[in-house]
């Protein structure tokens, strides 16, 4: 699942966002630079990615899910909400790991390969929402959002 | 299905027509377990007349919305239909859709219309005895009865009216009918009794049928003859301005509705030609209407007693057959029937309704009058952005653009306007709603609770309730689906958060 997520990521996030440095400290590599053994921030940041964005639309399409929340202007209000939970995590955890110094000391990691691997994760978090509520099956079960996409109504 | 052949003569009768086909607009349903299909046969010699013409394009209206829609949808749930639509031979009828077409009168002097020079002598005399006395012409110049242009009507004159009306029998809409009838079929007519064509039409249409056996001219006449009969006749309600050159003057009104009363005794009620007789009158001394003889036109204002009066005709259809035999032209058991309101108010709520009328009618009105709101103010926002709007089939802008909504929905709902706006400007009035302020407040009487977990009527709200209702729905075609969709969801709403029943 790793390596999935670390695709995902990666298919635009070696070059320009982060560092490859940055792409082993999430991929787990220790803190004694002899494997990767560490957390697997990719997976979990991944699924929290995943969570945070699914939890979202289902806030605005099937929880709230009122006529006055169900205009594009709307969707792109809980987009954005989706994109800044997931910028906030992906920037958050990395930088903390780095400023704790809980990392292998051999990796170059600075704040920007935090802010590349937080707008990467901000991007994937779009695209997911954007694809969820895109594709007619799922909000076809929202009474009140079951046409709202980003460009209409 | 069973019929109504409704006779509404004159300018009353346009009048409680009118009102009658709001209340069948809003899902009042004639009939108890029987639906009827209703027929108006407008009577009225006085072309130009603007009561007449506003009933008769509502009635267009209302013919062109069911014909669309179909009659299952809530609102609009009767059908009307025109007497020409029933006939199989076409040109028969030449009259306008739902007027009966008396031979022409407009520009036409009564004398030339009896032929008074070619009679013979002692008939001559006699004519000149009945048709006696003075009135003004529409320009306002003092004439003989027998000169009396009749293209602004009877001008309060009965005695002329029923000269003229008696073409009726002779008439190719008078024989349609009498082929058309059927044993389950009903007639009602409407009439003023203090003026003078309802005065005067009501007895002979009514002896007209009754006496169907002996019209060699027509069909069906067994039928015809044993009909179960309702009528409804109008006694003064309405004030009129002063006006010394007028011949309508107020304070003829009582002499008249006597005199005509004493008639009747014997050659209405007392000879039992009718199985249900409905008397409505109103005391209230209110706003006066402006004397307008006929010759303005003779736009009246809405009045609650016309709403009152078209209710007679939802009660009649509610009786039994078994009420209602007849046995050679005569009731076995004939009923007279008042109606009356439990306050004594000058502006009339559905708070001041008995609770059968309540029921009956503050329902359906609410109902009537929320859909009307949503459209006046909110559709043109909703159309192709609220779900229920972007479902199949769409009601979208094409849909708005075309003739069904744009012609004869939207012209529908604004005679709805202008019917509630005179009855509540009227006095006595009826004014139920707040038309002009918010959701919450629209039925007078009527308080929306909302709180922590109970959202605010508004238009967010009532969005919600109609893709709530909509959802999963199946509808033939967007003019069903628009009907029906608002029947349902105004009756949701007026259940749950108004505090109806």
């Amino acid at each position: 699942m790793n390596d999935f997520f670390a695709s995902l990521y990666e298919l635009f996030g070696i070059a320009p966002f982060y560092s490859s440095d940055m792409g082993d400290h999430l991929r787990g590599w220790d803190i004694t630079c002899s494997d990767f053994i560490a957390t697997p921030w990719y997976t979990y940041i991944g699924l929290i990615m995943i969570g945070i964005t699914l939890f979202v639309y289902m806030l605005q399409y099937h929880i709230i899910d009122r006529s006055d929340w169900s205009k594009r202007r709307h969707w792109w209000m809980f987009a954005l909400l989706a994109v800044l939970l997931n910028f906030s995590i992906a920037f958050t955890i990395p930088y903390n790991a780095v400023q704790a110094g809980e990392y292998c000391n051999q990796l170059i990691i600075g704040f920007s390969d935090c802010m590349g691997f937080a707008f990467s994760n901000a991007l994937w978090s779009f695209l997911l929402f954007l694809i969820i509520t895109t594709i007619p099956v799922f909000r076809q079960f929202s009474v009140n959002c079951s046409h709202t996409t980003f460009w209409k109504p | 299905m069973a019929r109504l052949y409704l006779f509404a003569i004159g300018g009353t009768g346009a009048r409680v027509l009118k009102s009658l086909t709001f209340l069948l607009a809003a899902g009042v349903k004639p009939g108890g377990r029987n639906t009827y299909e209703i027929v108006p046969v407008i009577i009225d010699p006085h072309k130009s007349n603007e009561d007449l013409k506003r009933t008769e394009r509502l009635l267009e209206d209302y013919e062109a919305i069911t014909k669309a829609a179909g009659v299952d949808n809530g609102f609009f749930g009767t059908r009307i239909t025109t007497l020409k639509n029933l006939v199989s031979t076409d040109g028969r009828l030449t009259g306008s859709s739902f007027t009966c077409n008396l031979q022409q009168v407009a520009g036409k002097k009564f004398r030339e219309y009896i032929d008074f020079s070619s009679l013979e002598p002692p008939t001559r005399a006699l004519a000149d005895i009945l048709f006696s006395g003075k009135t003004i012409n529409k320009r306002h110049d003092e004439v003989d009865l027998l000169d009396i242009e009749m293209d602004i009507g009877f001008v309060g004159n009965p005695n002329i009216g029923s000269v003229v009306l008696n073409q009726f029998k002779d008439s190719e809409e008078f024989k349609e009918i009498a082929s058309n009838f059927n044993a389950d079929d009903r007639i009602f007519i409407i009439s003023s009794i203090f003026g003078g064509t309802g005065a005067a039409g009501f007895p002979i249409i009514l002896k007209n049928i009754r006496d169907a056996m002996s019209n060699a001219a027509i069909d069906g006449k067994g039928f015809l003859q044993n009909a179960k009969i309702g009528a409804l006749t109008v006694l003064p309600y309405f004030n009129v301005e002063k006006d010394a050159d007028s011949p309508i003057q107020k304070s003829d009104f009582i002499a008249k509705t006597k005199a005509a009363l004493y008639y009747y005794k014997d050659n209405v009620t007392g000879n039992q030609s009718v199985n249900t007789m409905y008397y409505i009158a109103d005391t209230f001394s209110g706003k006066p209407y402006k004397n307008d003889p006929g010759d303005n036109g003779q736009k009246n204002s809405a009045h609650f007693i016309e709403l009152a009066s078209a209710l007679a005709i939802i009660d009649f259809l509610k009786i039994p057959d078994a009420e209602l035999e007849t046995v050679e032209g005569s009731a076995r058991r004939p009923v007279y029937k008042e109606f009356s309101i439990l306050n004594d108010a000058a502006e009339i709520t559905f708070g001041d309704f008995e609770d059968y009328t309540s029921q009956l009618i503050g329902f359906p009105l609410s109902q009537f009058a929320l859909f009307r709101k949503y459209v006046n103010e909110q559709l043109d926002q909703s159309v192709e952005k609220e779900p229920w709007s972007l479902d199949k089939p769409l009601v979208d802008r094409q849909f708005l653009d075309d003739s069904f909504f744009r012609t004869h929905l939207s012209g529908f709902l604004s005679s709805w306007d202008d019917w509630l706006k005179e009855m509540a400007e009227n006095r006595r009035a009826f004014a139920p709603f707040n038309t002009g302020a918010g959701l919450d407040v629209l039925v007078k009487g009527k308080t929306v609770k909302t709180g922590w977990f109970t959202p605010k009527v508004n238009y967010p709200y009532y969005n919600g309730c109609l893709n709530k209702m909509a959802k999963g729905q199946k509808y033939p075609d967007a003019e069903q689906k628009l009907l029906r969709l608002f029947f349902n969801t105004t009756a949701q709403m007026l259940t749950s958060r108004f505090g109806f029943k």
